[in-house]
């Protein structure tokens, strides 16, 4: 399956209005005259856990009525403290449209649901439908997904947009997850490479088009250093399990009991078992973990925007693993309270370490021509969105 | 609220930024609304051309003030595509009220803003959705229940059969096809009184089959639609067929109030509430998942299980004139109980059928039907 990053992985920010224009960096494009706009985070943890918190109890007070409210005002507010060159990011969706779409999905997994766990004659002709349009629609779904998302972000009062065609959705999202699936994974870094370059590619800020200048090569090495962080990791827990057992063992006076009931009553066995379970746990969220920041990264250092603007990132993917797996952690023993605390950790961090540079004045992008994009479109972000939540 | 005549208000001044949609340049400027309800803006310097910008015009009214968010300047979407930053908060609030927009939103941003109206909200949210789970659902669930087809009824009870056969829970039952006819038409009987146009039939089966998951042992349960299960060990339990007739014009009660899918619908909806909170629906499909052997380990509230035994009490008076086979057969029943935990093979999490649900209520529950007898007198 694919692993989509951060759907706005173009959303940079930046602070000081005060920029100088002196070209002392390297890694531009051509040898002129770069800008460079280090980005900027300005959430604050005490701040957004209010408005998180509010919302999630109004949302929950009208049933999840509001939830598009909701959604949107949280959004709104990471985004308009993503900052790049003194302006900050807007989200701009429109609540209305989402509840539609909410109502849509709501309706298709109803009848789904019902049908598979009621099983009333002729369900699968209700399920089955549902299940095959989903599996068929998915890629057109995404790229409405990616459309909607585009068209919703603003920077400097110019909205974003996506341009990527419906074949190249079917190609990236549809054919590459079936090469990734039936080569088993071997090609899954080759479909990640044609997700990210799709989503790149396909992006507009006005009349600007993106451009992906990484290549499969970049996500293969990836791919395989989480294989092997992961083949590692799990050799490591195996090998202290199994040392925790035998010293089990030999500490034992009586011999075992002969049913295996007796055994998973030493506290010490149990014990053992948990600690194995979460050795793993912990291990597939590190390799999960390193992929989405490894790719992030990757991503964008090779992000490019009308051929003027490039992004840059300067963080360490291992602090952004131990970043995600410490919140997951901590949302975890905080039954999710600490949510919006990791949010605004992980946001500050990326921002921090991101830059974009730019031949040009920011202040130089016009529109291009504007894509309609109607309220299926909305609908599908909301299915999608849900479907693909991390 | 009195409606606020059509205000001969000050002019009222912003200054921020512009932009006009079309590119992303910043413009210094001033919105300004007028007394007539008109909006101005003009631009601070010199625009794109040398000369200046003319002001732009409209009525008051087409002025879109977003919903505030705490830390960040306000955004006033201008007809057109454009759009006006500013950091006058007061100001773009004056501006909201004239227009009347965001007063919604307006009041969760003033919620969000303090730590102590958070937590109020936080402690209103526990609140309710202490309320909601304990009346609301159940409330929602039950009047569903009532209206409920009863074809989507026998659906139920044909698939619940097909699963707790296939799944080892129940074997044919040993009893003589003799004394399962016997115990049939003595059932009929039961089902006539109980009514309602459901297609009442008596499975007997063997509750105890070797390879069971766990041993449903001595009980009887109803499925919505009609179908009553009742397990050759209370057969065997029972002193007197009356016993057995107590309890299974229990099972009808449970039937005709629509106690098992009322169950149902709300696990449904508690899937559904966890859909709608944390929009996940690989949790909530987990969970729907779980809702028929939820249905079958937790049984019936309190409340379902008084109102069952109100219509055996209310047939055993009409058959017999006393409650009292009833009565009997649930304090053998837990007498059994009380006797299996203590003994060699503990049994409690292994009775999933509805008789004995309420443990700590059996005493009040004979007592109950000790009371209908008397009433009845």
């Amino acid at each position: 399956m694919s692993l989509p990053t951060d759907p706005a992985p173009v959303s940079l920010g930046k602070d000081p209005p005060d920029a100088a224009p002196d070209a002392n960096t390297a890694n531009g494009p051509v040898a002129a005259q770069v800008q460079v706009f280090p980005a900027h985070f300005s959430g604050q943890a005490g701040e957004y856990f209010r408005l998180w918190l509010v919302n999630l109890a109004l949302s929950v007070v009208t049933l999840g009525l509001y939830l598009p409210w909701a959604r949107v005002r949280n959004r709104q507010y990471l985004y308009g403290h993503t900052w790049v060159d003194g302006h900050n990011f807007e989200y701009a969706a429109n609540p209305w449209a989402l509840l539609r779409g909410y109502l849509l999905v709501g309706v298709f997994f109803g009848a789904y649901s019902a049908a598979t766990q009621l099983q009333f004659s002729g369900w699968e002709w209700v399920a089955g439908p549902v299940a095959l349009i989903f599996v068929l629609a998915y890629p057109w779904l995404v790229r409405q997904s990616l459309r909607f998302l585009a068209r919703s972000t603003v920077h400097r009062g110019l909205s974003f947009g996506f341009g990527g065609s419906l074949g190249g959705a079917y190609m990236a999202y549809g054919v590459a997850n079936v090469a990734a699936g039936v080569s088993f994974g071997l090609a899954l870094p080759l479909a990640w490479y044609a997700q990210r370059d799709y989503q790149v590619r396909g992006l507009r800020y006005g009349a600007a088009t993106g451009r992906f200048r990484g290549g499969p090569g970049g996500l293969y090495l990836i791919g395989l250093t989480a294989l092997g962080l992961t083949v590692g990791g799990g050799l490591i827990v195996g090998v202290l399990s199994t040392l925790g057992a035998v010293l089990l063992r030999s500490g034992q006076t009586a011999p075992f009991g002969d049913e295996f009931g007796d055994i998973l009553e030493q506290p010490g066995v149990l014990a053992g078992i948990v600690a194995t379970y979460l050795g793993f746990l912990v291990l597939y969220m590190v390799g999960w973990q390193y992929v989405r920041a490894a790719t992030l990264r990757y991503v964008l250092n090779h992000f490019e925007l009308g051929g003027v603007v490039r992004a840059r990132a300067t963080f360490s993917t291992a602090r952004l693993v131990w970043i995600g797996v410490s919140n997951a952690a901590a949302q975890l023993v905080s039954l999710g309270l600490l949510t919006p605390w990791a949010t605004v950790r992980r946001a500050r961090y990326v921002a921090a370490h991101t830059q974009v540079l730019s031949l040009v004045d920011l202040g130089t992008f016009v529109a291009g021509p504007a894509a309609p994009a109607g309220a299926l479109g909305e609908a599908a972000t909301e299915l999608l969105d849900i479907n693909l939540g991390f | 609220m009195p409606v606020p005549p059509p205000a001969p208000a000050a002019p009222l001044t912003l200054s921020g930024t512009y932009f006009d949609g079309r590119s992303s340049q910043p413009w210094p400027a001033t919105l300004e609304t007028g007394p007539g309800g008109r909006a101005t803006l003009t631009l601070a310097g010199p625009g794109p051309s040398p000369e200046p910008a003319a002001p732009l015009h409209w009525p008051a009214a087409a002025l879109r003030a977003e919903p505030a968010l705490p830390g960040l300047r306000r955004v006033i979407r201008l007809p057109g595509g454009g759009r006006f930053e500013t950091g006058d908060e007061a100001g773009v609030r004056a501006l909201e009220a004239r227009t009347r927009q965001n007063r919604v939103l307006g009041g969760v941003r003033r919620l969000e803003g303090s730590w102590a109206l958070t937590l109020g909200a936080t402690a209103a949210l526990g609140l309710f959705v202490w309320g909601f789970l304990t009346f609301g659902l159940p409330a929602l669930a039950r009047s569903t229940a009532a209206v409920t087809p009863v074809a989507v009824l026998e659906t139920f009870d044909r698939e619940s059969v097909r699963l707790l056969d296939t799944d080892d829970f129940l074997a044919p039952s040993r009893l003589s096809a003799a004394r399962q006819a016997q115990l049939r038409r003595e059932f009929a009987r039961v089902s006539a009184w109980a009514g309602g146009g459901y297609r009442y039939r008596l499975l007997l089966r063997d509750g105890e089959p070797a390879h069971a998951p766990f041993a449903l042992g001595a009980n009887a349960f109803a499925l919505p639609g009609g179908t009553v299960v009742m397990t050759d060990q209370l057969v065997a339990l029972a002193r007197s067929d009356r016993e057995l007739m107590g309890v299974l014009a229990h099972e009808t009660g449970h039937v005709t109030r629509r106690h098992g899918l009322a169950s149902v619908y709300q696990g449904l909806g508690l899937a559904l509430l966890g859909t709608a909170v944390t929009g996940d629906l690989v949790g909530a499909a987990t969970f729907a998942a779980a809702v028929p052997s939820t249905l079958l380990q937790n049984g019936y509230s309190r409340r379902a299980e008084t109102e069952a035994d109100e219509r055996a009490g209310a047939y055993l008076l009409r058959a017999y004139g006393t409650t009292r086979p009833l009565r009997d057969i649930l304090a053998r029943l837990e007498a059994q109980d009380r006797a299996g935990e203590g003994g060699p093979e503990p049994q409690d999490s292994a009775s999933p059928g509805d008789l004995l649900r309420t443990h700590p209520g059996t005493a009040q529950r004979l007592a109950h039907l000790r009371e209908i007898e008397n009433a009845a007198r």
